[in-house]
């Protein structure tokens, strides 16, 4: 396990403990135990049957995909898939909890033992993944204030209730805030490459809690953890752990002790609150789930689950930089857009150089992309290739560029067309170079007495003259001539 | 052994209201349970499996296909108060800093 630089916050004397769990939501057409829609943004309680809401004599059953999902999260996070594995029933009162208890996994998950390696500053580090396990989701709260403490009700929508989820338990081994959101942002990745879930923060189908603790650095004993919840982005993912490691750190400092309990995290105050629960503390009276039987998997089912999972974010990033000899800056950038990615994998299959590949899509083109959809690589490739020939000059690559994403033609064609050729014929420029000196007489004389750098001033009237179209290697070695 | 006491935290637990005679009545039913139970405990189970499930049956697995739902009208209906579509609720936690 790699060491991770401690502390950003200067609690010099803690060591900070985090323990991720991450919820996500699977992504399929139904519901994990009924076959009400998941679709988002319907209206709210619209998307609700006697199953997910507990009616009395429903029957659960289990949806296949959502089996298919999670067992492919567990193989891409390295966990052993477990060909056993059951569903318990939790009990609790909550207002998101139209059922009054949640099917989830308790002694025997699907998945156990993984890790995920990703990169802190430069330094691959390892997270252990303790367990993957598959349950419902909660319906969704609008509260009243600005956050569930300040509320005084709020609003229930339980279309969300019974959308088949994920619960990712990481071992305790996550040492800074900034680590634990680098950790999440390539989980979030990964879940994207491998299609199990869209991942979207903002919409709530990727939530975290974090546990956090801090212990002095001497200690192997654990301090006493608290849970934060609510953390529905990276940034405040990120900004409650560092508040949490600033008060956990003060009321140590003071010689005082951390209440064990769970905290919401208010963005808009900046702020954890304490969430004190009315009544008892939770106990769940879990029990194995009377109404779904074991879920038994046959190894050649996980086989060919395993066969199914794409090239991941972390193997991508190396064969970028191995293959085609990217820096970490450039094969980041396209393995953080597997769009772009793709394009510069047909690219590569042309005779181009991975360099002039990179430059172009990182460049204008990234732009242009984002705006109006991409190019075909083919199409790309055409105007690299004229360019790398030297055809046209590199302020007329714009121009094609412009006129590709607005028209069916080719590169060439545009080129023709538009007369783009560059012009490199010392005769045809000879004139043109004659011209702008003779046009400046001042300024020839100032640079014969050693105003060198005018001859920039000379270049750029030339290839004004020339709509920019003039060989600048060849015009700048006519300049030269004439005037020396 | 179950006393009152256990009887009236599985009521609170379980939401349920209880008369004192309907205490008395669980705390006598619950203990009938245990003794069963324990009746249980004295069967030699070294040589059988253990069972996860009461009925072995294979799981079936259901298609991701997408079904009809109740009509909103009808889920809002089992609610109390509703407001908007939504259903409304009191205030959830007290909080503080
Ligand atoms: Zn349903």
């Amino acid at each position: 396990m790699s060491k991770v630089s401690k502390g950003v916050l200067g609690m010099a004397n803690y060591d900070t403990v985090i323990g991720l769990e991450i919820h996500v939501a699977l992504l399929t057409d139904s519901k994990f135990l009924c076959s009400c829609s998941t679709a988002f943004g319907a209206p709210p309680n619209s998307q609700c049957c006697p199953v997910c809401l507990g009616l009395p004599g429903s029957l659960p059953t289990i949806n296949e995909k959502a089996v298919e999902c999670a067992t492919k999260a567990g193989l891409a996070l390295n966990c052993q898939i477990n060909l056993f594995s059951k569903f318990d029933r939790k009990n609790y009162f909550y207002p998101d909890l139209p059922k009054a208890y949640q099917i989830t996994q308790d002694a025997y998950p699907l998945c156990s033992r993984g890790f995920l390696d990703y990169y802190v500053d430069d330094q691959l580090v390892r997270t252990e993944i303790t367990r993957i396990h598959m349950e419902e989701e909660a319906g969704k709260l609008i509260h009243s204030g600005s956050s569930i403490v300040s509320s005084d009700y709020s609003l229930v929508d339980y279309n969300r209730a019974g959308i088949a989820l994920i619960e990712i338990v990481t071992a305790p081994d996550i040492h800074h805030p900034g680590q634990a959101r680098l950790f999440v942002e390539q989980l979030r990745l990964l879940l994207s490459y491998i299609g199990v879930s869209d991942t979207k923060m903002e919409e709530g189908s990727l939530r975290v809690d974090a546990n956090i603790s801090l212990k002095p650095k001497d200690s192997d004993l654990l301090g006493t953890k608290v849970e934060i919840k609510n953390l529905n982005s990276f940034r405040a993912l990120e900004k409650a752990l560092e508040y949490e490691v600033s008060r956990q750190g003060e009321i140590l400092d003071q010689g005082g002790t951390i209440r064990q309990e769970s905290r919401t995290w208010d963005d808009r105050a900046g702020r954890t609150m304490s969430m004190r629960s009315k009544g008892d503390a939770p106990d769940y009276r879990l029990f194995p789930e009377p109404d779904l039987p074991p879920l038994c998997l046959e190894p050649a089912w996980v086989e060919s689950i395993r066969a199914s999972i794409p090239e991941l974010p972390l193997e991508r990033l190396g064969r970028l930089e191995e293959q085609f000899g990217l820096s970490r800056y450039e094969a980041t950038f396209f393995v953080h857009y597997p769009d772009f990615c793709q394009i510069f994998f047909d690219l590569a299959e042309y005779d181009l150089s991975p360099k002039a590949i990179v430059n172009f899509l990182m460049g204008d083109y990234a732009r242009l992309a984002r705006e109006r959809g991409h190019l075909d690589a083919r199409r790309i490739a055409g105007l690299l290739t004229i360019v790398k020939e030297g055809l046209i000059g590199a302020n007329q690559e714009g121009v094609v560029l412009d006129a590709l994403f607005s028209s069916e033609k080719s590169a060439r064609e545009i080129v023709k067309e538009q007369g783009l050729e560059a012009l490199r014929d010392s005769t045809e420029l000879q004139g043109v170079v004659d011209g702008v000196l003779t046009a400046n007489p001042d300024l020839v004389a100032r640079f014969r007495s050693g105003e060198s750098k005018l001859l920039g001033y000379f270049v750029g009237q030339v290839m004004r003259a020339t709509r920019g179209k003039a060989d600048p290697e060849v015009v700048n070695k006519l300049l030269e001539e004439a005037l020396s | 052994m179950i006393d009152r006491h256990d009887v009236m935290r599985m009521a609170r637990l379980a939401r349920l209201e209880l008369s004192e005679e309907e205490i008395d009545q669980y705390q006598e039913d619950l203990m009938r349970f245990l003794r069963s139970g324990q009746k249980l405990q004295q069967v030699d189970v070294a040589e059988v499996e253990g069972t996860s499930h009461a009925v072995h049956v294979a799981h079936e697995l259901r298609p991701d296909q997408v079904g009809t739902s109740l009509r909103q009208e009808a889920v809002l209906s089992l609610g109390p108060r509703v407001e908007q579509g939504f259903f409304r609720v009191p205030r959830i936690v007290e909080g503080q800093e």
